[in-house]
């Protein structure tokens, strides 16, 4: 009876796997690039929740840090910054 | 008869027809890749290039039905749909055949699901086939022009009188650009008269009207009869084509089109825009001296058999090309025709099928060539293998990032730069934690988000999320996991106030407890963005584009929170992404009260959309929350029917300060901002009142 359910009989299926799921790098995407001055931060965690693209984490010290891999440059977290402490700074050409 | 020239794309081509037609009803609903032909006619009635009535439906179910609708009251009709629009259109386009509707559509042939696929096979059009619609495929831009106004010519022919529905490919016609001449406007008046149905619904001009019931007695009559219309059709087909010649200068060849089969001993057999690489394919092998023809089928319904037995006739072998596969048969739809044409005939030959281009995977010329070979290296053998498959494999591309975080969504999507609807996704998921299922009706995030959630993401279809959550909640249930696992959509308003509609009532009304979560970008952003019934007022989206004529939509939206009150479900909330913690708060609550079985939890959430709206994308959150202080979307909820407002500025900021930053709004006039401020206003105060009395007193 166990045969019944082995499921390499299976053919022709294909499957949603949430192990093989993930994302690509993004940072060709950026014509700006948001930098913040940690001088200026109060670690209000602001940017962090409205980054769209969840590249920014609190760093040991609770202030944000940019995975740039993950960044496209909208400048959303520049936008909403209270400190003012997120500069977008344009990118050297390649 | 010189002709002006442009070179445009084949939905362009097909708007073209439409308009030099004079169509008098245009009902639609976008769907890639059809969309931009509806977006094309919009901009020409927005303009007043074509004096059309344009109706916006909110499904293709109904966009069928209007279309049939204004058929049978006597006016020239138009519409387009593909794939999963077409499949959903089935029980009307049936319909359409016994109320003798010469509608013409167009289908920008796409990819029907399973295994979806933006690209063109003919797996959509394969069911619609033998509905008694006339079917025809076209092979390049300018003959999308010059077939539909054929096909109002024939359709529209007493002798025929029937629906006809034409294939153009998807994205090899209908987004690629080609050379098309323009036939002028007199020469199509003159040629195209208006149509005069003969018994139109319309009791100020005839008694009678076509009927959609007959005894069981005599169905088998009328369905010979309908074969014999069909046998009709084709010396119309014919015909029409002639005499399209004389008055424009192009033919097509009517059912068929034969190339090189003069002296052909072997033949290939296509459709659509892969005859264009087949005919190249052909003159190479022709240049090494092999005497091998084409013949594209043009129509399929009625299907040419006459053509195919002529011209099987002289030849030793026949290759039949198919980009779609008839599951259960082993091979494809113009192969079991071509074969069956030719069987009680005294031609014997053999008849090989070669399967390809599925899922719109290119066909190029290499392959047709060595389809070609194949073809004439069988001439006059008996075949040991009818169908073969022509693969390739998957060319390797990027491995997905792997990187450790807490949160249910990785980075690296492919949304829009300054996307809102990944943030609330983010606080959906990341609120309700790992055992979440995400039922997802067709939307932009499906495409971007569904490959970037640690959660299983399931695919609806469009009109049916709420009736797959309710499926997979109903499962949960009885095995006893309805308190452990959340069910969520994470739909679009297009999936939502339009087409969903139907389906989220029923789940409301039964109370299933499963959550609904709308991301409200207030238009059909993921086909392009057209208007959705949530689009709000004087709005310019790519179907109530800014014209001499139109000045944005000209309704209302929808007040889903009170369509969805009326259901008294227990909880309904508006939301924002710029206010995260309220958001937090509402999602919190929707998963208790569906995780204690209430019922239908209804989350309504505002996503500026920097794409559709076309604003900055550093302005995503400054746009949600401003729409927020202007009262544009005021944030309330009703719990148990309780009414309060969740965040309530002292004073309204004016409306203009939300809709500055936005391009949609750029056209306004000071009068139509007073309208808006006005209705503003009014919207405001009737909250407060709500909230004043508190409890809404059908609860």
């Amino acid at each position: 009876m166990i045969s019944e359910f082995d499921k390499s009989k299976i053919k022709g299926l294909i499957l949603n796997d949430i192990a093989r799921k993930g994302g690509k790098y993004v940072a060709n995407w950026r014509v700006y690039k948001p930098v913040i001055d940690h001088e200026k931060c109060v670690a209000c965690g602001l940017c962090i929740s409205y980054c769209p693209e969840q590249a920014i984490e609190p760093g040991d010290d609770g202030k944000p840090v940019i995975d740039y891999r993950f960044c496209k440059g909208c400048g959303v977290c520049a936008n909403e910054c209270p400190q003012k402490a997120i500069e977008m700074v344009k990118e050297e050409t390649q | 008869m010189t002709q002006d020239f442009d070179v445009m794309p084949g939905n362009k081509a097909v708007a073209h027809g439409v308009r030099l037609a004079r169509v008098e009803v245009v009902p639609v609903f976008p769907i890639t890749p059809q969309t931009t032909i509806i977006e094309y006619i919009s901009d020409f009635v927005a303009n007043g290039e074509l004096d059309a009535e344009y109706v916006h439906t909110e499904g293709e179910h109904s966009c069928m039905a209007v279309t049939l609708g204004a058929s049978m009251a006597g006016a020239r009709t138009f519409t387009a749909t593909c794939s999963q629009g077409l499949a959903y259109m089935h029980e009307v386009v049936a319909q359409a055949t016994n109320y003798r509707a010469p509608i013409v559509m167009a289908i920008a042939n796409r990819t029907l699901g399973w295994y979806w696929s933006l690209g063109p096979d003919y797996s959509d059009i394969m069911p619609e086939m033998n509905l008694g619609w006339l079917v025809g495929f076209v092979e390049s831009n300018q003959e999308c022009l010059d077939q539909i106004l054929m096909n109002y010519k024939i359709a529209e022919d007493y002798r025929v009188l029937l629906p006809t529905m034409m294939s153009l490919d998807g994205f090899y016609l209908s987004y690629s650009q080609e050379r098309v001449y323009l036939p002028e406007q007199e020469a199509v008046d003159e040629w195209l008269p208006p149509y005069k149905a003969p018994y139109p619904v319309d009791p100020t001009e005839s008694k009678a009207w076509p009927s959609a019931s007959l005894p069981s007695q005599l169905h088998t009559t009328y369905r010979r009869l309908h074969e014999e219309v069909m046998e009709d059709a084709k010396k119309v087909i014919a015909e029409v084509d002639r005499s399209y010649m004389e008055n424009f200068g192009r033919s097509y060849g009517g059912m068929v089109e034969r190339y090189r089969c003069d002296d052909a001993d072997s033949l290939m057999v296509t459709m659509g825009s892969m005859t264009t690489a087949a005919r190249r394919a052909v003159d190479k092998l022709r240049g090494q001296g092999e005497k091998i023809g084409l013949l594209k089928l043009r129509f399929m319904r009625p299907f040419p058999n006459e053509e195919i037995i002529d011209v099987a006739e002289q030849v030793d072998s026949i290759g039949v090309v198919d980009r779609v596969v008839c599951h259960g048969t082993g091979g494809g739809m113009a192969f079991m025709d071509v074969k069956s044409a030719l069987y009680n005939t005294d031609v014997r030959v053999p008849v090989k099928n070669y399967v390809t281009g599925l899922g719109g995977e290119d066909i190029p010329i290499d392959d047709l060539y060595m389809m070609g070979k194949k073809i004439i290296d069988n001439k006059g053998k008996k075949l040991t293998k009818e169908v073969e498959f022509v693969e390739h494999p998957l060319p390797s591309g990027a491995q997905p990032v792997d990187i450790q975080s807490e949160h249910c969504v990785h980075p690296g999507s492919d949304g829009c730069a300054g996307c809102g609807a990944s943030i609330i996704i983010r606080t959906l998921l990341d609120t309700l934690g790992p055992n979440t299922i995400v039922v997802d009706p067709p939307n932009c995030s499906g495409v971007n988000y569904a490959g970037v959630v640690k959660v299983p993401w399931v695919l609806a279809n469009f009109a049916s999320a709420p009736a797959y959550e309710t499926g997979i909640y109903r499962a949960l249930r009885k095995k006893g996991k309805a308190d452990k696992v959340y069910v969520t959509s994470y739909s679009g308003d297009g999936g939502t106030v339009d087409i969903g509609l139907q389906s989220l009532s029923g789940a409301a009304e039964r109370g299933e407890s499963i959550i609904w979560l709308c991301y409200d970008n207030e238009a059909y952003m993921n086909t392009g963005i057209q208007r959705s019934g949530s689009t709000p007022l004087f709005a310019a989206t790519s179907s109530t584009p800014v014209g001499s004529v139109w000045k944005g939509k000209p309704q209302r939206r929808k007040n889903m929170l009170m369509i969805m009150a009326a259901h008294r479900i227990p909880y309904i909330a508006t939301a924002s992404l710029a206010y995260i913690p309220d958001l937090k708060r509402k999602i919190k609550k929707a998963a208790e009260v569906t995780r204690n079985g209430e019922g239908l939890a209804y989350l309504h959430v505002h996503q500026p959309c920097p794409t559709g709206w076309y604003f900055d994308p550093a302005k995503t959150v400054e746009v949600g929350r401003l729409a927020v202080q202007t009262g544009a979307f005021p944030l309330v909820e009703v719990d148990h029917g309780e009414f309060k407002i969740s965040v309530k500025p002292k004073e309204l900021k004016p409306v203009k300060e939300y809709l500055e930053p936005q391009r949609r709004f750029r056209h306004i006039t000071e009068e139509q901002l007073e309208i808006l401020q006005t209705y503003t206003n009014g919207d405001w105060e009737a909250l407060l009142k709500m909230e004043k009395e508190g409890r809404l007193p059908w609860y």
